[in-house]
């Protein structure tokens, strides 16, 4: 096993990897998956030399992040996805951005296109039967809510399969970045997913400060995990909210809806915005906390918390939600770590991934979080998990506040180096978003990698309807909460 | 459910414990809608002092990421901004500042550009034959064609009993059968353009369009993207424009209110 060891936002140079003739590379690759290493990112990392690959995998176990290296003579490969079905997503993105074909792949489909190739139109799976219907939905849906298209293979109420094809939201993120200036590169991670904006932020700021080597004072590394779970409070709330509804249960919908609105609007006491724009910069954050605000927050945050008992306690004691709960959409330990499964999702299924936890990052390195997990795979799983994370997070922000250490809140940064990549990584509410920035010879950025938690989940999502009815699906759906303009970029 | 046994008191206990959730919920509405009170560090309506830039000074133009500003006179095209207010942070002679007022709706583009003479801006009033038709109720049908789910969050949040829309008779549909109006988040990309044309042809005629978020507006921060496809705009009339990133569900109120001349 040749690869490069590096730990989460630890900055290398990319001379320093190996690239590997194509038979070892695959070697490689195959034997670290074997060993339970997870995917993160598999690409080429220099537009100049299109036939060099890297793939990144991180391992759980070390907290080390594994970088193999490969220079492959013709653009395409024997695929991997049969046997390491987490690599699907990864093989279908290089041959659709990169024009890498994965031979043998068990349905290579478009990511973010309409089309495979020319205008000939995708084939959809299909089962092949008299008995079998076809159930198609999207791109527009029935709510306020973004596009994406399902397509449902069902018998009766029953759903064999289901086929999730996205692309709808794509607005060329990564593309862009490269080239945009500095305030633009920020806005453009907030933009990322709207929901899940300090996590992005944060990775995307995290990596351009490790980049060029910029140290954070501690104080402002707090402020940016405050508002961390402060967005993983909120979005949870949303979320739990959205099931609520979805079962029909006004009243506990109504009441989270009520506690989300006093967490985002703690966050726009901080930083103006209700989803924490504009509060993230290189080299630290733009706004402190002050006495007054720190008053607000917590008074707000304290009625979240006393409240927020009595609301889960009426949802999880209603015989109603239990049966809808219980059972329905259940993904299996083994089918979550086959596909890759990451964050919350994969928690749900008794998989302990936490990146905060695995891979250490910003004030978590010194304050570290407890790990949640649950086994049962099912939709009460996800809602169930989603409450013990939410405690959690208050915890964490109420221990945080009480203590927040002194110093500036914002450092000077200095220009990034040639020829230096980065990994980075932070846990938004999904689960670990993972950006990966690669400098060329004069320092300027020339392959910018971002992966949002829903990369990975959405499969999650086919894997829960298998043999779940189709009336279970706005609920399915909504325990995962995934993001489509995350995935979509 | 077979086998399950209904008791009395159980059922006395959950009607119980959700009239207790009731009462703990209070009354979290927003009854004065018109003046909020607002964070202090909310960036609102852009304010421009009657000073005089520096000569050459161009910090603002260069920190901005949406190109909202120009120059002689110092002018911020609201429908590029996305209230980031690092130009009133960077600004030396604090010229630029972002006000805590959350009245940005107009139904007129060129009302977006905001310059030193300008402190307040509003709708003009919709014309009768708009206001008969949609005055009383007005049902709407949103399309998110790029949006990053922020502005599809504030767009939920205005159905919640914190802001509660509903009670100005104004709701969301799920068919565009249903509705009166569309309102588009997003900056329009390639794959949605002809998503976002057959649901607008679905609507009944006569309809109003109503664009959300600086993305809808001008395609803000995704503006230079090669994957937004922006025809949707050649052929067809705007009737308001919701400023901000993303807008404010206080806003999205207000504009309506004002535009159909709603009572509080």
């Amino acid at each position: 096993m040749i690869s490069l060891k590096i730990q989460n936002a630890e900055v290398f140079s990319i001379s320093q990897i190996p690239f590997l003739e194509k038979k070892e590379f695959f070697d490689s690759l195959i034997k670290e998956l074997d060993n339970g290493l997870r995917m993160i990112g598999f690409f080429p990392p220099d537009p100049a030399l299109p036939q060099r690959l890297v793939a990144i995998l991180s391992d759980s176990r070390t907290s080390f992040i594994h970088i193999i290296g490969g220079i492959l003579d013709k653009r395409e490969f024997e695929s991997l996805s049969s046997r390491f079905p987490q690599v699907f997503n990864f093989e279908c993105e290089l041959f659709e951005n990169y024009g890498f074909l994965p031979l043998n792949h068990p349905h290579l489909s478009p990511v973010r296109k309409e089309n495979l190739n020319g205008n000939q139109p995708y084939a959809f799976y299909q089962i092949q039967s008299n008995e079998i219907h076809e159930v198609a939905v999207g791109p527009i849906h029935a709510g306020v809510i973004e596009p994406g298209h399902f397509r449902f293979q069902c018998h009766g109420e029953q759903v064999h399969h289901l086929e999730i094809r996205l692309g709808y939201q794509h607005r060329g993120i990564e593309s862009l970045i490269l080239k945009a200036s500095p305030s633009k590169k920020i806005l453009l991670s907030e933009s990322i997913a709207g929901d899940t904006v300090i996590g992005h932020a944060y990775a995307h700021c995290q990596a351009v400060e490790s980049l060029s080597e910029t140290q954070i004072s501690l104080r402002a590394q707090t402020i940016r995990s405050i508002a961390e779970e402060l967005e993983r409070t909120a979005m949870h709330i949303s979320s739990l909210g959205g099931m609520s509804n979805d079962i029909g249960l006004a009243i506990a919908s109504s009441s989270y809806g009520r506690l989300r609105t006093l967490v985002i609007n703690s966050l726009a006491e901080l930083c103006g915005s209700r989803y924490g724009r504009g509060l993230f910069v290189y080299g630290g954050v733009r706004f402190d906390f002050s006495k007054e605000i720190l008053k607000t927050i917590l008074s707000n945050l304290k009625t979240v918390f006393q409240d927020i008992a009595e609301i889960h306690k009426f949802l999880f004691s209603s015989v109603g939600s239990c049966v809808r709960f219980e059972k329905t959409g259940v993904v299996s330990k083994e089918k979550a770590e086959a596909m890759g499964l990451t964050g919350q999702a994969a928690r749900s299924s008794g998989i302990g991934l936490d990146t905060r936890i695995q891979h250490p990052y910003g004030a978590y390195r010194y304050f570290p979080v407890l790990l949640n997990s649950l086994s049962s795979g099912d939709v009460f799983a996800r809602a169930f998990l989603r409450t013990l994370e939410i405690e959690e997070s208050m915890k964490f922000i109420f221990e945080q506040v009480d203590s927040l250490p002194e110093g500036r809140i914002k450092s000077e940064i200095s220009s990034l180096p040639p020829d230096c990549a980065v990994v980075s990584m932070t846990e938004g509410f999904r689960g670990e978003i993972v950006h990966s920035a690669w400098t060329d010879k004069k320092g300027a950025l020339m392959q910018y990698k971002i992966k949002d938690p829903s990369f990975n989940n959405w499969l999650g999502l086919s894997l829960a309807m298998e043999k779940t009815a189709i009336s279970d699906f706005p609920l399915c759906n909504k325990s995962f909460d995934l993001s489509y303009a995350g995935h979509d970029l | 459910m077979q086998g399950m046994i209904y008791d009395d008191q159980r059922s006395e206990k959950v009607i119980l414990d959700a009239i207790k959730l009731r009462i703990l919920q209070g009354d979290p509405i927003v009854h004065n809608v018109k003046n909020a009170v607002f964070p202090k560090r909310f960036r609102g309506l852009p304010v421009i002092q009657d000073k005089d830039c520096p000569e050459n000074c161009r910090q603002c133009l260069e920190i901005c990421p949406n190109q909202a500003l120009s120059l002689n006179p110092l002018t911020l095209d609201l429908g590029k901004c996305s209230l980031c207010g690092q130009c009133a942070e960077i600004c030396p002679q604090s010229i630029i500042d972002f006000s805590n007022d959350y009245h940005l709706a107009v139904n007129k583009r060129e009302n977006l550009f905001i310059s030193k003479s300008i402190k307040k801006i509003a709708p003009e009033k919709a014309s009768q034959l708009i206001k008969k038709y949609f005055g009383q109720s007005l049902k709407l049908r949103q399309v998110s064609a790029g949006g990053c789910n922020g502005c599809e969050l504030e767009l939920n949040a205005l159905s919640n009993v914190n802001f509660d829309m509903g009670r100005y008779g104004v709701e969301f549909t799920a068919s565009p059968r249903h509705a009166d109006g569309i309102v588009i988040t997003g900056p329009i990309t390639r794959n949605m353009a002809k998503a976002l044309e057959i649901a607008y042809n679905a609507l009944p005629s006569p309809k109003i369009i109503i664009l959300m978020g600086v993305c809808a507006i001008s395609g803000g921060v995704f503006q230079d993207s090669k994957e937004i496809q922006r025809q949707f705009f050649e052929t067809h009339k705007i009737d308001l424009y919701m400023p901000g990133c993303p807008t404010h569900p206080l806003t999205f109120i207000n504009g309506l209110l004002d535009f159909f001349e709603k009572k509080e």
